[in-house]
């Protein structure tokens, strides 16, 4: 308890310190100002630091303030207009000729005839004034609101007598004589651990700040530096940071590294041929509605396509390759050409499975934007990062493709369990869905796996087996960032980024 | 996907089995299916199914004789045995170029219920919108058989020489009346768009049956719960998606006590016999069954396998049902093989040859830009890459350099791919006057340029600056820092930006040729955005960095 206060005494801020002292005799704010000399911000910040260190308790009073109005200021100089009413009827009988000789306003007048009558200093015949013994009586002395008119103003209406009182509540009912205002005050008294610290005394000669000239001059030895309050708040900072879902995407993009996969990329803009002819999809596939792709205004059709593995694919379509019948219809050779915003991922793989450098064994994976023509919503959205890849080897078969599902599993759902079901895509024969039993989330769709038709790969150029496979991680992303609404994968909410935690 | 819909208890006394809703859900993978629920109130059960080529498993009965080939109680090709009709349907000359295929018979021999009829609609409905393509492709019609007199006529007549009401309607219509006017003419007209005369159906009585694909007639064509005799007609463009339809129906009704009779196909000098139940047949090897799966399966458990899928077995020669069209490959057959054994009995292999991991051309070059602009305490964005143009252009007072755009945007919004990243950054802040200044925030990716008929992906950093002071000297800061980090040699030229303020806008040169430039955001463009913040702000092409 000791340490503690010896503690406080040496965090006590300059102001602080400055204040401190006064608190023995005076009692608020406004009286600290005055005899401190520092501003009322400064005096209410001190108090504050003070009040939060138990050394002083504040308390908030509120004071009603009378000051004197238009009206009041004119009375207190010329008289009340009651006066000029009485002065002016010891010489006119006539009510018209007494308010000319008094110089009173209309209103002024009803006012005036009103009082005077209460108080029975006049009788009124026929627009005819008498005045009474009282109401010369009245006129000697001054009228009690007269009195009140020449005090100090502002005043406060909690020290007024009950005469003043009286008078006062008669002048509140008259046009702008007074005008009554609130004004807070800060009450403050000293705490015993306040008392106990001026006995102690505060000790002077702390150092506020540690100056390079103090460094220089050596002027820091034997100085000891004011304590702060180590526990208040402090303003926040931001400081610069990766985006959450970009940061899930590298690490996943790690993991597929470390298990020795080759990252793959392709362009924004494609076309249906490398989009969904390649993979052979039929020309009349229902995925390939205007309802489903985004076509690109201008320019329609590409003009980079390699000739020779068109021919192929329409082949391949048309009358089937490696012992198929194809898909048996017209191939559209200009329709290949036509450029859509890539609309999944696997667009990529025919293009690496074509080209010269594909190694057999490889494994590769790509991380690529892809556009749906979808209404965007909680759990939609029409412009999203797909991941998905392809083993390709000599000899491998579904029993590999199970197997690298569950590693799949393993490495990024944390599953022990998994389950392989069938499933359909144009592209793959046999075809399977990947569920695996996330430890916290329960059983999720993870992926969509599967071996390319010969027809796929043959017309590519490619006869070993290909496992193809697609994850979906962004029902992963938004459980480890803790976010139910998809949209918030591409936030652009500035306090939601600069909050995010880091994982 | 279609989803279908049926009572459960009727597929668990076609498929002879009870079958509770959790073995449902397990069962449903059979048919690459989802089982999407069950309604204990109304017995109603639903499923999605995944194969978009195998429409005998829109329907129930098709569900249920694979079932009862999975439970054993049936194996290999189901049986269906058609009676001979005196039914003849003549096509004439003039649907040759239109839609050239129809196929049709009579069943008869229960009355059908309204769940009958509901279910026989709905496989219609998914069957002709999805494998018939809208009904261009194959259209499936449905006519109480005692209206009727045969022989039928399939013939094309002109829009306006032929009048009869359509269903729902009691007054006559003529063909493009029907087009233009009737709900199903204005939903399917497109599927004769091409056309100058339109196909219909007539019986030998000159009744009109049906404008195909469009609408049955309305005295002829309606079936209503009660008729114990109808006829099925199916038309198309496509022979093989006009036989699928037949045989899928023949089966269906078969199966739920129909006896089917078979009609005539007169068309030019030929004739046949339909339906056809003639079925493919394909070789396979037990090497190619080893190869693809794995397994080393023995012939009998080979031939066990493909009868419970309902495949007929002869030494390798496999049969395909006739209400199957999806088997294109040997592959197709082996893959079904891999169901019946089931995927959870295969053991898993490992990939066992070593490769070695690599990132992309730019990852490693992009994620060091990102930590130079982490490092100088900039908030990272990640950002849709569909925007607008008025957006990338118009708040930002900057003419438009080649953008890419959709043909069918969803929205205004999303109709355009963002060519530079400033726009992108400068829309977030306007949305962010709330939070704590200073706002540093930048993105790095891709962008997509069009010059003419060339359109290229680059990828680009930008980042901004939005406080009291921001200025061009932390602009031009920010940049040589960047520059500097990455260890280009690289000069600062005058230029003009119509989204930075005239004299304080610089570009960045490299072996003279732009990549960036940098300076304070004109407060035009910060009044458009609504911004009563200054910012000053860099771009850099890190594609066009890569160049050196």
């Amino acid at each position: 308890m000791q340490h503690e206060l010896d503690k406080t005494i040496e965090s006590l801020h300059p102001l602080e310190r400055k204040i401190l002292p006064l608190l023995e005799k005076h009692r608020t704010a406004a009286e600290i100002c005055k005899a401190s000399g520092l501003s009322e911000t400064e005096v209410l910040r001190a108090l504050q630091w003070l009040s939060s260190k138990q050394l002083a308790e504040t308390s908030e009073s509120h004071t009603e303030l009378v000051w004197l109005d238009t009206n009041g200021e004119k009375y207190a100089k010329q008289g009340m207009p009651e006066r000029r009413f009485l002065e002016a009827a010891e010489k006119h009988k006539g009510l018209d000729e007494i308010r000319k000789a008094a110089g009173l306003e209309e209103d002024e007048l009803s006012i005036c005839l009103g009082m005077l009558k209460k108080n029975c200093a006049i009788e009124l015949k026929n627009r005819e004034v008498l005045i009474t013994p009282h109401g010369k009586k009245l006129l000697q002395g001054p009228m009690p609101a007269e009195e009140f008119l020449r005090r100090r103003f502002p005043a406060e209406t909690g020290k007024l007598g009950p005469t003043q009182q009286k008078a006062l509540a008669e002048l509140r009912q008259r046009k702008a004589i007074v005008k009554v205002t609130q004004a807070r005050q800060v009450n403050v008294q000293l705490t015993k651990p306040g008392l106990e610290t001026l006995r102690r005394g505060i000790r002077e000669g702390m150092e506020e700040k540690l100056t390079p000239q103090m460094l220089k001059t050596g002027s820091w030895k034997g100085k000891e530096f004011r304590r702060y309050d180590l526990l208040s708040a402090v303003p926040k900072i931001y400081g610069g940071k990766k985006q959450h879902y970009r940061r899930f995407l590298e690490e996943v993009r790690d993991q597929f590294i470390a298990l020795g996969f080759e990252e793959m990329t392709g362009p924004i803009v494609e076309t249906e041929f490398w989009n969904m002819d390649s993979l052979y999809m039929p020309q009349f596939h229902s995925a390939r509605d205007i309802q489903d792709a985004y076509y690109i205004k201008e320019p329609k059709y590409s003009k980079e396509l390699p000739r020779e593995i068109v021919e192929k694919v329409r082949q391949a379509h048309e009358r089937g390759v490696g012992g198929s019948k194809g898909w048996r219809y017209r191939f559209d050779v200009q329709r290949t050409h036509r450029h859509v915003l890539r609309t999944q991922d696997t667009s990529i793989s025919p293009r690496t499975l074509s080209s010269p450098k594909l190694k057999i064994p490889g494994k590769y994976f790509q991380m690529v934007r892809c556009f749906r023509y979808d209404v965007i919503d909680a759990t939609h959205l029409a412009d999203f990062n797909q991941i998905g890849g392809f083993v390709v080897e000599e000899g491998i078969n579904f029993r590999h493709l199970i197997g690298l599902l569950k590693l799949f599993a393993e490495e990024f759902a944390k599953a022990e369990q998994i389950k392989v079901v069938p499933a359909y895509f144009p592209f793959t024969e046999p075809s399977a869905a990947l569920y695996a039993k996330h430890p916290e989330m329960g059983w999720i769709e993870l992926g969509g796996s599967g071996i390319f038709r010969p027809e796929m790969t043959h017309p590519l150029g490619v006869k070993a087996p290909v496992i193809a496979w697609g994850l979906g991680v962004d029902r992963l992303a938004m459980f480890k960032l803790g976010i139910k609404d998809i949209r918030q994968l591409f936030s652009h909410d500035l306090e939601f980024l600069r909050n995010a935690r880091v994982i | 996907m279609p989803t279908i819909t049926f009572s459960l208890k009727d597929l668990q006394q076609l498929a002879g089995r009870k079958i509770s809703p959790e073995q449902m859900h397990e069962l449903a993978h059979y048919f690459k299916g989802e089982f999407q629920g069950y309604n204990k109130a109304t017995d109603e059960a639903t499923v999605e199914l995944d194969d978009t080529n195998l429409p005998y498993l829109w329907s129930v009965e098709g569900m249920a004789r694979l079932l009862r080939g999975v439970f054993g109680a049936e194996k290999g090709i189901a049986l269906l045995k058609t009676t001979k009709g005196p039914y003849e349907i003549i096509v004439d000359e003039s649907v040759k170029e239109i839609r050239p295929y129809i196929e049709g018979f009579v069943a008869k021999g229960r009355k059908i219920d309204e769940y009958l009829l509901k279910q026989l609609i709905q496989l219609q409905e998914k069957y002709c919108d999805s494998y018939g393509r809208r009904r261009e492709k194959a259209s499936i019609g449905m006519y109480s058989y005692r209206r009727i007199k045969f022989p039928l006529l399939y013939k094309a007549a002109s829009p306006g020489s032929v009048k009869f009401p359509p269903l729902g309607y009691e007054r006559e219509m003529t063909l493009a009346q029907i087009i233009e006017q009737h709900p199903k003419g204005k939903e399917y007209g497109k599927a004769l768009r091409n056309s100058k005369a339109y196909p219909i159906l007539t019986d030998s009585n000159n009744q009109v049956l049906s404008l195909i694909p469009i609408i049955n007639s309305n005295s002829l064509g309606k079936l209503e719960p009660g008729d114990a005799e109808f006829f099925f007609e199916v038309t198309g463009t496509d022979a093989e998606a006009t036989r699928l339809a037949t045989n899928i129906f023949a089966y269906a009704l078969h199966e739920r006590g129909f006896q089917i009779y078979s009609s005539t196909i007169r068309s030019g000098g030929k004739i046949k016999a339909v339906p056809d139940l003639t079925s493919e047949k394909l070789k396979i090897s037990r090497q190619d069954v080893r190869n693809l799966l794995g397994l080393d399966l023995k012939d009998a458990e080979i031939r066990s396998l493909l009868e419970k899928a309902r495949y007929g077995f002869n030494n390798y020669t496999v049969e395909v049902p006739p209400y199957r069209a999806d088997i294109m490959h040997p592959f197709d057959i082996i893959e079904d093989i891999a169901i019946m054994y089931g995927f959870d009995k295969i053991t898993p292999l490992e990939l066992e040859s070593y490769t070695t991991g690599k990132k992309a051309r730019m990852v490693d070059f992009v994620d060091i830009t990102r930590e130079i602009a982490i490092g100088l305490g900039y908030q990272e964005l990640f950002s849709q890459i569909l925007t607008s143009k008025a957006t990338l252009y118009d708040r930002m007072a900057t003419p438009d350099p080649g953008t890419v755009e959709i043909e069918n945007p969803m929205s205004e919004n999303f109709s355009a791919v963002r060519t530079w990243l400033l726009p992108v950054l400068l829309e977030m802040l306007s949305k962010n006057k709330h939070a704590d200044y200073p706002q540093k925030v930048f993105e790095q990716g891709l962008v997509t340029e069009r010059k003419v008929e060339k359109i290229t992906d680059h990828e680009k950093i930008a980042l901004a600056s939005c406080h009291n002071n921001a200025d061009y000297t932390e602009a031009r800061q920010t940049a040589e820092h960047l520059m500097r980090q990455l260890g280009f040699e690289y000069k600062i030229t005058e230029t003009e930006h119509p989204a930075f303020i005239k004299g304080r806008v610089a570009a960045l040169a490299i072996n003279k040729k732009t990549a960036g430039f940098f300076g304070e955001i004109s407060p035009e463009v910060l009044a458009n955005w609504g911004l009563e913040t200054p910012v000053c702000a860099v771009e850099i092409d890190l594609s066009e960095l890569r160049h050196y």
